[in-house]
């Protein structure tokens, strides 16, 4: 095989198989090596939870990753191919400024308010005059998760990372990661108990706020939700039935302890 | 209340744990369910390794392979897995070297495939060849004019790549994935995948090739040889070109059959359609190449070798029909069906073409094994007859358990077909559904 193994020749024959052998023994070792380098210096917390997330984007289905304008009205069918990071969409500021066609907003009975941003994961933020950014759970987060057995809230003065681990809550021995909305050093936990559950100060003087959802948008998203919410529901065998009137339920596990609600939060709260 | 009634019992407590290793959104059979399933494979692989001990411990003479037919029913089942196999290299080349984005839907169980047929083949190898311990020799001093020596490099790297490849697979598991280091090391390997595809044709190419190659190029078995190009004989064309037809055809037939058996739909139908019509399209071209081959062979090439061709076909049960089934009923026909539009979209029309193909090229690999060896080449021969014993059913059925077992298991715990989530949303394919 080598030059100093019994039996190697320096011959065409001989040089040409460890030449081409060699190359794609050493390109292997090569991709290995790079992989494990840029791990090794992409693994600091705050990088590994944007890993997290850009790999986790990837696994959701098609509906799941539908853009803001598509929930708007704004254009047709549109997927999202940028993490639902709008800051770094070229397209973002075009289409926001489309105006969409008639539109009713509407929430469908869930408390939405207007002065709040909403990100996808099911949390909404809130600027407050001193500069530091509420953050909450949504109605139909609330609804979903009912009264938690378990909440895990970080300690202030830790860092959250939008996209990233916000908190952790569990129901039903069904534990489901919250992500944060925003980045920002936590300076202050509530609960569910409480009207936030996290406030945290941003890492940035003014930050950007606009990966989050507002206006028709938010009326979309939480149809969509709805949608959604009610085919992962439907017991299986049967169609999803599309009931018009009523509200959610306020403690929907306990509404419906037979679904599958580890699927449900999954999907729900993006954490595949 | 009693304590002990307070307890949840036992299995919901396993059924528990064990969801927290199984995607979410995935919906699979209870463990007690699983074990049922798997545990006539266990059986079988367990014989399987006990007559791989009486192979590695007593030598060759346990089976029914002798000094004159060395090679019998492992080496038919490694060319006939390294063929389907090819799906994964094949796959790999149609998504990340042609951009079909499409095949995402079922490039993760082409490569669990791919790493089973391969490392079934390796391990059959070990065994079939014989002295394990001793393996290290053919890369230490190889032989270099010798194709079964590219072969033994091509398929060894190949098993490398193929492992690298399933690497991010399996690190994608919902547990694993919860260790930072495990989930950011997949990102950065699934970023390199491209590359690692791109050595796999490499490498597929050329020992899909040879496998073919060196039968061709044994003029002392003139019921195989062939002339060629360069160095190459037509069979390094055809076994590169047949091995690319049914390799999308096998990733068809796999999803089918674990589609039947979890009822559930796992990608959609248009993926089908785009692989039966690639076999399609390269099944056509093999079998028009075949046809010609052939047809030298015949006239000229089997002549010059001091044979009349249907000699070979007098030899029962290798007769006419055999070369007739493999040209028009596993070869054109397939080809037709899954060519054409109006037949392909049919019910049941794409299971039915991709298992003629795939038969097809197991009966190719079958003719240029056990027929090329059982047929006499001198006036002194015999025709050989050959019956596989207990020992090699069982080895063989060892490689088949130990694929069902792994991709079983990965079935269950990796998430190797993305669609199935959505297409299990109320069986709607809700990306599909108006929203306005």
């Amino acid at each position: 095989m080598f030059p100093f193994v019994d039996g190697f020749h320096w011959t065409f024959g001989h040089v040409l198989f460890l030449t081409v052998f060699g190359i794609v023994l050493a390109v292997i070792a090569a991709t290995l090596m790079v992989s494990l380098r840029r791990t090794a210096r992409e693994s600091k917390p705050g990088r590994a939870e944007a890993v997290r997330w850009k790999s986790e984007f990837h696994d959701l289905t098609g509906y799941e990753r539908r853009c803001r304008h598509d929930l708007a009205g704004r254009v047709g069918h549109r997927h999202c191919h940028n993490e639902f990071d709008c800051r770094e969409c070229e397209t973002h500021p075009k289409l926001a400024s489309v105006t969409a066609a008639e539109f009713d907003f509407s929430t469908y009975g869930l408390d939405y308010p207007v002065d709040r941003f909403y990100h996808r994961g099911q949390t909404w933020v809130k600027c407050e005059s001193d500069g530091t950014l509420t953050v909450g759970l949504t109605d139909l987060g609330k609804r979903l998760l009912g009264r938690p057995d378990r909440v895990n809230l970080p300690n202030a003065g830790e860092k959250v990372f939008a996209n990233g681990r916000g908190w952790t809550a569990a129901r039903g021995g069904v534990e489901v990661r919250i992500l944060a909305p925003v980045d920002g050093e936590v300076i202050a936990t509530g609960g569910p108990e409480s009207e936030f559950y996290l406030r945290v100060k941003p890492l940035e003087a003014n930050p950007n706020l606009a990966h989050l959802l507002r206006g028709q948008e938010v009326s979309g998203w939480v149809r969509a939700q709805l949608e959604q919410l009610q085919i992962l529901v439907t017991p299986a065998g049967s169609t999803a039935s599309l009931a018009d009137g009523g509200v959610l339920m306020e403690d929907l596990p306990k509404a419906q302890p037979e679904a599958n609600w580890d699927k449900v939060y999954g999907e729900m709260f993006m954490a595949p | 209340m009693a304590a002990s009634a307070m307890k949840p019992p036992m299995a919901a407590e396993i059924a528990k744990i064990e969801r927290q290793w199984i995607a979410r959104g995935l919906e699979r059979c209870s463990p007690l369910v699983f074990a049922g399933w798997m545990a006539p494979w266990l059986i079988m692989l367990g014989a399987g390794v006990y007559a791989s001990y009486l192979c590695l411990r007593y030598g060759l003479g346990v089976t029914a392979l002798d000094n004159r037919f060395g090679f019998g029913l492992w080496i038919f089942l490694d060319l006939a897995v390294i063929a389907l196999g090819a799906g994964a290299f094949f796959s790999g080349f149609l998504l990340y070297i042609l951009k079909w984005k499409e095949i995402k839907a079922v490039i993760s169980s082409a490569v669990v495939l791919g790493f089973l047929c391969y490392s079934g083949a390796m391990a059959v190898l070990a065994i079939d060849v014989g002295q394990p311990l001793r393996s290290w020799f053919t890369f230490w001093h190889p032989n270099v004019h010798s194709m079964l020596t590219e072969v033994t490099f091509c398929i060894t790297f190949y098993l490398i790549v193929l492992t690298v490849e399933y690497l991010p697979i399996l690190l994608k598991n919902r547990r694993i994935k919860q260790v930072p280091s495990f989930l950011v090391f997949e990102w950065e390997l699934h970023k390199l995948i491209p590359v690692m595809a791109g050595i796999g044709c490499l490498l597929s190419f050329f020992h899909q090739g040879s496998l073919g190659g060196l039968f061709g190029v044994m003029r002392g078995r003139p019921f195989a040889f062939r002339e060629g190009f360069a160095i190459w004989p037509t069979t390094f064309f055809l076994f590169v070109l047949s091995a690319a037809a049914v390799g999308p055809s096998f990733i068809i037939l796999t999803t089918k059959l674990v589609e039947k058996i979890t009822s559930k739909r796992l990608v959609k139908e248009q993926i089908y359609q785009t692989l039966a019509r690639t076999t399609g399209v390269l099944l056509t071209a093999y079998i028009a190449l075949k046809s010609v081959d052939t047809l030298i062979w015949l006239n000229s090439t089997s002549f010059n070798a001091g044979f009349a061709p249907w000699e070979y076909y007098e030899w029962k049960p290798f007769g006419g029909w055999i070369l007739f089934a493999e040209i028009v009923v596993f070869g054109m026909v397939p080809a037709l069906m899954l060519l054409s539009k109006r037949i392909r979209t049919r019910r049941g029309a794409v299971v039915l073409g991709a298992l003629l193909a795939c038969a097809g090229v197991v009966l190719n690999r079958f003719v240029m094994t056990i027929q090329t060896l059982a047929l006499p080449t001198l006036s002194f021969d015999e025709f050989m007859t050959y019956t596989p014993n207990w020992v090699e059913f069982a080895v063989f059925g060892m490689v088949i358990a130990y694929a069902v077992i792994v991709y079983s298991l990965s079935y269950r715990y990796l998430n190797l077909f993305p669609q199935e989530k959505e297409l299990s949303a109320g069986n709607v394919e809700v990306n599909d559904v108006p929203v306005r």
